[in-house]
């Protein structure tokens, strides 16, 4: 079944002409109503082929006349008017009539009728009022066979119209029913989806809505129906304005009702109609705000801060109940009001007795992890320090044993072997130097002496520092400094070191005959300095591999020096509270420098 | 002082390291310039050589086993104020701070430059076997801090007893800082007192003659003993 369902048609243009129809149809359901009740049609006809036999016939015809009759015969009466059928009565004596018994016998609409005269108090017209007599009434032919003929034109007018109001009912029926079906389906899968607009509303204020728009449209609907009391074979102009009055509003309401009922069937398909409730979400909100009072998976895995949890909870609840025990008691029996403040008292000593202890075990776990910490921490130093120790020891054997052979009287060839000892020897020396500096700056150990500096300042002193270095190459150290002291607060070694380290290198890879720039700006509140040469060789790595630990610049060419300077500027820079970056740029190397101005 | 001084040719030393190599190579090094070496490879070892010898200075590893360098440097500071050379892996400023507060003439980090360590010495040896009069001098003219010794009436400036020869503009430098020890000056102060103008872009002139005087006065000019440069801020002369 449901699979079969499954395959009606879903295409959103379908389902959108199949609400359009159910609204029509609807509106064209009320408005067939609404004709009829302007026509003042008698539905009878409808039911009743015979106007001989139509209740009508009986309530409207035969009932007054016998009712007339019974009137005459009992007052004698005779009425002042002229019959429009014939009568035949008697009681052996006297006769009343206006057509002879044989004739009115002849005729194809005769009844007979029974008096019982001893049911009324007065029956003049006969003698004997115990016995029963029989009134004989009859139509003459053409008068039926004309009220035949209207009847047969009514109902030649309602049955085209009760045809067209059942296949309207009809359509709309199937039109809703596929509505329903499909309502929440789409072409391409077979889940429930809900709209993102109207199913977001939630489901009793649709329901609401339904039942609103329902009322709005009941009034609406009664204030413009006219009375309508005469019979008119054509509506009048005042009840087709009314007539296409009520068409818009049926549709207006039909189409709200519909959308309506039908986000109310996605919600059902989608289990939904239920939980997305005003009700149901104003519920499970005061739900959840008085559980998260008792919640603590927060705290799962802090056992102390759950237990403080837990006893704040009890203590507020228990207090709670206690003032209610008060009150109450105090209508009762002052006596209870006592024992609840006495219960209080309790609470209120177990509470903090219990979180003093729970405080104490949180504060010695804070100091524990504290320890934990510092012991940590400790070891890292000591490991750095334990491995330069370790570097350092043989390293200066080495060096001093070098030293002593070279003092040595060595042949030619062994004195040049020493020589290379030393350089080489040096270097390991300014390697493992730098690589602990980097170590310990890296793993946030470097120790800091932070000062007020002014790097202008710094900048210029350590360009007169390496003066010699800078002349022995035929670079020109172009500098655009600022004007005015530039006030920052840093490690003033730590950052000579970084400027020595970037200006060395510039001077060391730099194009013969080029200019190095140190520029220095100001911008909100931070002073960037930038030092730019133009490199001498294929600069073939990107910023990031340069920065990298042994990464050197130029693999190929330099045997001097660590390969770590930049890694240290860079280092360094962030430990003093800066920001160090590099750019390059073609042949230009750029390193970009930043630090806060302090005040 | 107990005795008479040796002649500092003949001094005699105490090498102090666990590594015996390291002592080995500082023995010879020192016996090639003619010191006399006595070797201990550790602080018990050390105090125990102070004993039995005469020693006009010690060459002290801190990290050692049974008695540190610090501790033994306390123990010999109890009763003689012979110059002491600590020598450490250890490179931090804050390690030399602490070893020179504790009473370290000077402060050597492994892996040392051999001849700066003969420099060194000798430095010590020096001050300590020449300059013992001159230490307490006083009088207007005389300016004493550590190893560098001022005589201003006279001209004359001396490194550990050594002569050294300054420009008077490197002398009057030293003049205003020494008098000053331990005061940071900018460029531009210095400048005005020295040159008597106006100071103006005088970062780089002050800052040569600076490193000019640290290379005339100092063993190693790239780790300078007296006189610093705080950077970004001046220039100032240790107080030791």
């Amino acid at each position: 079944m449901v699979t079969r369902l499954r395959k009606f048609n879903r295409s959103k243009g379908l389902k959108a002409t199949a609400f359009l129809l159910a609204v029509v149809f609807i509106t064209a359901i009320v408005l067939h109503v609404v004709y009829i009740y302007y026509r003042n049609y008698d539905l009878e006809p409808l039911f009743e082929e015979e106007y001989t036999k139509s209740k009508e016939f009986l309530n409207d015809e035969l009932t007054p006349i016998i009712d007339e009759m019974h009137d005459y015969l009992a007052t004698s009466i005779k009425p002042d008017k002229e019959f429009h059928y014939y009568y035949f009565f008697t009681d052996e004596v006297n006769t009343y009539n206006n057509i002879s018994l044989d004739e009115l016998q002849k005729l194809k609409y005769k009844y007979e009728v029974l008096i019982q005269p001893w049911l009324y108090k007065e029956f003049k017209t006969v003698q004997d009022k115990s016995k029963e007599y029989t009134l004989y009434l009859a139509f003459p032919d053409d008068y039926i066979q004309k009220r035949q003929a209207v009847w047969n034109d009514i109902r030649s007018e309602l049955i085209p119209i009760t045809v067209s109001f059942l296949q309207s009912v009809i359509a709309a029926l199937i039109c809703l029913g596929y509505l329903i079906v499909v309502a929440g389906r789409k072409a391409e899968d077979d889940k429930v989806h809900l709209s993102p607009y109207t199913d977001r509303i939630y489901s009793d204020i649709q329901a609401g809505g339904i039942l609103f728009t329902l009322f709005i449209w009941f009034y609406i609907y009664g204030n413009t129906l006219m009375d309508n009391n005469y019979q008119n074979s054509n509506l009048t102009a005042d009840q087709t304005i009314s007539m296409i009055a009520i068409g818009i509003i049926t549709a207006i309401a039909a189409s709200i009702c519909v959308m309506f009922l039908l986000s109310l069937v996605r919600k059902l398909k989608a289990g939904k109609l239920i939980k997305h409730t005003l009700i149901f979400a104003i519920l499970s909100g005061i739900s959840n705000f008085v559980r998260s009072f008792f919640n603590d998976s927060r705290f799962e895995h802090y056992p102390l801060t759950k237990s403080l949890n837990r006893r704040q909870v009890i203590f507020t609840v228990s207090s709670g109940f206690m003032v209610f025990i008060f009150f109450i008691s105090m209508f009762i029996n002052p006596f209870f009001g006592l024992f609840a403040i006495f219960l209080e008292g309790l609470i209120i000593y177990w509470y903090f007795n219990e979180n003093k202890k729970t405080f104490e075990e949180i504060n010695l776990g804070f100091q524990e992890s504290y320890k934990e910490m510092m012991k940590s921490e400790k070891m890292k130093v000591d490991l750095i320090t334990n491995v330069s120790h370790d570097l350092k020891t043989p390293l200066t054997s080495i060096i001093s044993y070098v030293e002593l052979l070279s003092k040595e009287d060595l042949p030619e060839t062994a004195r040049d072997y020493v020589k290379i000892l030393a350089e080489k020897s040096e270097r390991l020396k300014n390697i493992v130097s730098d690589l602990f500096e980097l170590a310990k700056s890296t793993s946030g150990n470097l120790p800091l002496n932070l000062e007020n500096l002014d790097l202008k300042k710094l900048i210029e002193q350590t360009l007169a520092d390496m003066e010699d270095d800078i002349k022995k190459t035929n670079l020109r150290i172009k500098t655009n400094l600022t004007e005015n002291p530039v006030y920052i607060y840093s490690d003033g070694k730590k950052l000579y070191r970084v400027f020595q380290n970037i200006i060395g290198n510039a001077l060391k890879y730099s194009l013969s005959g080029t200019r190095v720039f140190i520029d220095m700006e100001i911008a909100n509140n931070y002073v960037n300095v930038t030092v730019k040469n133009t490199a001498s060789y294929d600069m073939d790595f990107t910023a990031e591999e340069i920065l990298q630990r042994f990464n050197r610049g130029d693999k190929s060419r330099s045997t001097e020096g660590s390969g770590l300077g930049l890694s240290i500027a860079e280092s360094f820079t962030q430990a003093c509270g800066g920001t160090f970056k590099v750019e390059i740029d073609g042949d230009q190397f750029k390193v970009k420098m930043g630090f806060p101005i302090s005040r | 002082m107990i005795g008479g001084k040796p002649d500092m040719e003949t001094a005699r030393i105490l090498v102090v390291d666990d590594d015996k190599t390291i002592a080995g190579a500082i023995e010879k090094l020192l016996v090639m310039e003619g010191y006399e070496v006595i070797k201990a490879y550790n602080g018990m070892e050390a105090l125990d050589a102070l004993v039995s010898n005469d020693v006009q200075l010690i060459i002290l590893d801190i990290m050692m086993p049974k008695l540190d360098g610090l501790s033994t440097m306390m123990k010999v500071r109890d009763g003689k104020n012979i110059p002491i050379i600590l020598l450490s892996a250890k490179s931090e400023d804050s390690d030399k701070i602490l070893g020179l507060s504790m009473g370290a003439d000077d402060y050597v980090t492994k892996p040392f430059n051999p001849q700066e360590l003969v420099a060194r010495v000798k430095s010590q040896l020096r001050r300590y076997l020449h300059l013992g009069a001159k230490d307490s001098a006083n009088g207007t003219s005389k300016i004493v801090v550590g190893g560098l010794y001022m005589d201003v009436e006279k001209a004359e400036f001396m490194v550990d007893g050594e002569p050294v020869k300054l420009t008077a503009k490197e002398f009057k430098i030293l003049e205003f800082l020494m008098k000053n020890a331990g005061r940071v000056f900018s460029a531009e102060q210095i400048y005005e007192k020295v040159w008597q103008e106006p100071a103006y872009s005088v970062e780089n002139t002050v800052m040569v003659h600076i490193r000019r005087i640290r290379e005339k006065i100092e063993i190693n000019p790239k780790e300078p003993k007296y006189l610093k440069v705080v950077w970004g801020i001046g220039y100032k002369i240790e107080k030791v």
